[in-house]
């Protein structure tokens, strides 16, 4: 008859608080202190000086030697979860010894407290030097005979808050923990309110929220080593493809995408070529992340063959994109963000982009901006312009019958001839072939604009190159000639020559 | 089977075979009107009647004329009224003239608006060809665009480029823009003197002034806009072939 094992059973929480208490300033006097010390406690003398600068950092890679789940309270206080731990170490009192031996052999001095709940753990640490081991369900009687001035110490939002307590607690003449523990929680509440409750669970060892842990920001790099130099771009997507996928399978499980790609090349010339890419949107596909990296080192080449390849990926929180039924489909900010590297490699960076109105009365200023790889849905759009007043919808409706005539801007104002008669323009010709010119049919004008003059050189007398290109000072008109076309043209103040601005078509 | 004794239906029939049937000049049903994914309206109400509701989707369009006959407005309204749906629009601009305040001004919507500036050698001396080189720059960014396909309203603006330039772009370019664009939702439109695409164009819009020298109006000392009229050249719902609409433009006051 076979026998039926039952599962184990599920371990009890245990806890294991970790405090590190401060340290004389005087390095001579505090690490003789330390020797006493160690020797006093049967510690093997320290590898290294204690300093209390480190101590977080000593403290936090300590609780990860024992456990992934761990929170740091305070730079000199780290809870960690220590349940499970039976099987590979033994009980909680092997446990408490050996995480003291880790901390010395790391030379840190900790107080180590285990117990039942967070909480008395915690105190325990903070009151005792050395090792002390709680049953679990004892927490409360391992409390009782400690000093309630012990409250001051527990980490908390308003340092005040305790020291006001206390002080009200001293003037009602308690003064251990026990005691504290030991008032109708009714009567407390009453007088102290919420706070009253809180510091009452603490005196009787009571957690008041489960462990958070801190985890440990994770490094997404992935390397690797060439036994050939890579000569060329289109091996080395296979290689940036070897790499991002398992990259990008870390990424998927954290929820994280990438918010900056590092590809650091080393070549066979020794040097090492970085490059960096950030990316509008995080992102976390890999063909994506590969083209990107790509058409970054088409435009940017190494100078020479590579033989290793490292990709890095500073992680950002994911960002899920959800469309909708009913509407058109946006593109995702991967494809645009591919499109303009694409769009970026092909005519330059500079080249493309959102066109923006600058505050200027300059003719044809604008500027170049980033083009967003996010947009608003029609739905939204459509809700914020639902909040238009209704002057403005009637403006746009009247607008509707008619059209803007729009100009055709030469970027090079194209220098052209004009015969004048009575101040008038009456033809104008240029010697390019695409502007012929004729006669002037009709005109108006002229429009004296002028601008940015007040940044002339030093007295007003001399211009710098740079303000001769962005003042201005020119007379206006719009022209339409025997050709058929409307022209802006420009007479320069300055110089009195004359130029075709742009085309009204 | 001998190409002379092929009958319309029996060519049609071998065109559908190695589906070409949309690419090539097969007629197609008229599309409804109030079908938003399959029409982009421009929002000029007499220009939407001629077109049976706008611009077809899916299909390489061209807006054609004479410069000063108002195709840039006509342009810079359909953009708005893209933008105005939501919708992200793409502008290759092969000369880069894009006068961003009449774009501004005109209602678009400058964030929703990807502009490609074209490289203009104003001088090109020796290298005569590097215009041409532009051209064919600006060909490939259009290629890269409607590759991605995540535009509603793509324009490729070449109003001003020079003829000879245009004309030296092989056919097949056309026929494969047009094939890259078909069964997408997006608009592509061809802006220019003259028609581009010829057999590979969806509809094909002809801008002009209603007679010559009248259509550029004069508001003593101001000049007050153009009047144009548009007449359809060519439209694969051939009920539209011929459909014609007046409208005009309003000039912005000198400040």
């Amino acid at each position: 008859m076979s026998e039926q094992s039952a599962p184990p059973p599920c371990p009890r929480p245990c806890f294991a608080c970790l405090y590190q208490p401060p340290m004389l300033n005087d390095s001579a006097s505090s690490a003789l202190r330390l020797a006493e010390y160690n020797l006093a406690q049967g510690i093997p003398s320290l590898s290294r000086g204690a300093g209390s600068a480190r101590s977080a950092l000593d403290l936090v890679s300590i609780a990860q030697e024992f456990s992934p789940r761990y929170q740091r309270h305070r730079d000199d206080l780290v809870t960690v979860d220590v349940r499970g731990l039976e099987r590979l170490l033994g009980p909680p009192r092997v446990i408490a010894p050996e995480i003291r031996r880790e901390a010395a052999d790391r030379g840190a001095r900790v107080h180590v407290a285990i117990a039942g709940t967070q909480t008395a753990a915690m105190v325990l640490a903070l009151a005792n030097p050395g090792i002390i081991v709680i049953d679990p369900g004892d927490e409360s009687a391992a409390l009782s005979q400690l000093s309630i001035s012990l409250l001051d110490k527990i980490p908390q939002d308003d340092p005040n808050d305790s020291t006001n307590a206390i002080a009200v607690f001293k003037r009602w003449g308690l003064r251990t923990l026990g005691e504290l523990g030991a008032l109708p929680a009714a009567d407390l509440a009453a007088r102290l309110g919420r706070r009253g409750v809180i510091w009452q669970a603490i005196a009787r060892g009571e957690d008041l929220g489960p462990l958070v842990p801190d985890l440990p920001e994770e490094r997404f790099e992935s390397t690797l080593e060439l036994e050939w130099p890579i000569e060329e771009l289109e091996p080395l997507s296979f290689v940036l493809t070897r790499l991002l996928e398992p990259l990008s399978i870390r990424l998927e499980r954290r929820d994280r995408g990438a918010a900056v790609l590092h590809v650091t090349l080393r070549l066979v010339t020794a040097e090492v070529y970085a490059r960096r890419l950030e990316l509008p949107t995080p992102m976390r596909d890999v063909r994506t992340l590969r083209t990107l990296a790509l058409l970054d080192l088409e435009s940017h080449p190494p100078s020479a063959g590579i033989d290793r390849v490292t990709v890095a990926i500073d992680p950002t929180p994911g960002q899920v994109l959800q469309h909708k039924l009913f509407t058109r489909a946006h593109a995702t900010p991967e494809q645009l963000s591919t499109l303009l590297a694409r769009l970026g490699a092909l005519m330059g960076q500079d080249r493309i982009g959102a066109p923006a109105t600058i505050d200027s009365y300059r003719p044809g200023a604008f500027e170049m901006k980033v083009f967003a790889t996010e947009h608003r849905g029609a739905e939204d759009l459509a809700v914020s312009r639902g909040r238009e007043s209704t002057l403005e919808a009637e403006v746009r409706s009247a607008e509707g019958c008619q059209l803007v005539s729009a100009l055709r801007r030469c970027r090079q104002p194209v220098p052209a001839r004009v015969a004048v008669v009575d101040g008038r323009p009456v033809r104008v010709t240029s010697d390019r072939r695409s502007f012929p010119g004729g006669s002037v049919l009709a005109c108006t004008g002229p429009w004296r604009t002028s601008g940015n003059w007040w940044n002339t050189g030093s007295g007003g007398s001399v211009r710098s190159e740079q303000t001769c290109l962005t003042c201005w000072n020119r007379d206006e008109w719009d022209v339409s000639l025997s050709d058929g076309a409307v022209y802006r043209i420009f007479q320069d103040r300055e110089t009195d020559r004359w130029f075709i601005d742009a085309i009204v078509d | 089977m001998p190409l002379r004794h092929a009958s319309r239906a029996d060519l049609e029939s071998l065109l559908r075979a190695r589906q070409l049937d949309r690419t090539l000049t097969t007629s197609l049903p008229p599309l409804d009107p109030h079908d938003e994914y399959a029409i982009g309206p421009t929002s000029v109400t007499a220009l939407d009647a001629a077109l049976g509701g706008g611009f077809p989707r899916g299909q390489l369009s061209e807006i054609v004329g004479a410069r000063s006959s108002g195709r840039a407005s006509a342009m810079l309204r359909m953009m708005a009224a893209a933008t105005g749906r939501g919708e992200l629009v793409a502008l290759v601009d092969v000369l880069d003239m894009l006068d961003v305040e009449s774009a501004a001004h005109a209602g678009v919507d400058l964030s929703r608006l990807l502009w490609i500036r074209g490289h203009v050698v104003t001088h090109p001396g020796l290298c005569a060809d590097m215009n041409q080189r532009a051209m064919e720059q600006a060909v490939r960014a259009l290629t890269l665009v409607l590759q991605a396909g995540t535009m509603g309203l793509v324009v490729f603006d070449a109003g001003e480029a020079p003829l000879e330039a245009l004309r030296r772009l092989p056919f097949t370019t056309w026929l494969r823009l047009q094939r890259m664009v078909e069964g997408r939702e997006t608009i592509c439109v061809l802006v220019g003197r003259e028609p581009m695409a010829r057999s590979s164009a969806g509809l094909t819009l002809h801008v002009t002034h209603p007679a010559h020298g009248v259509g550029i109006r004069f508001n003593g000392r101001l000049f007050d806009g153009l009047a144009c009229a548009a007449r359809v050249l060519r439209a694969r719902a051939r009920d539209r072939e011929d459909a014609s609409a007046t409208f005009s433009t309003l000039a912005r006051e000198h400040v």
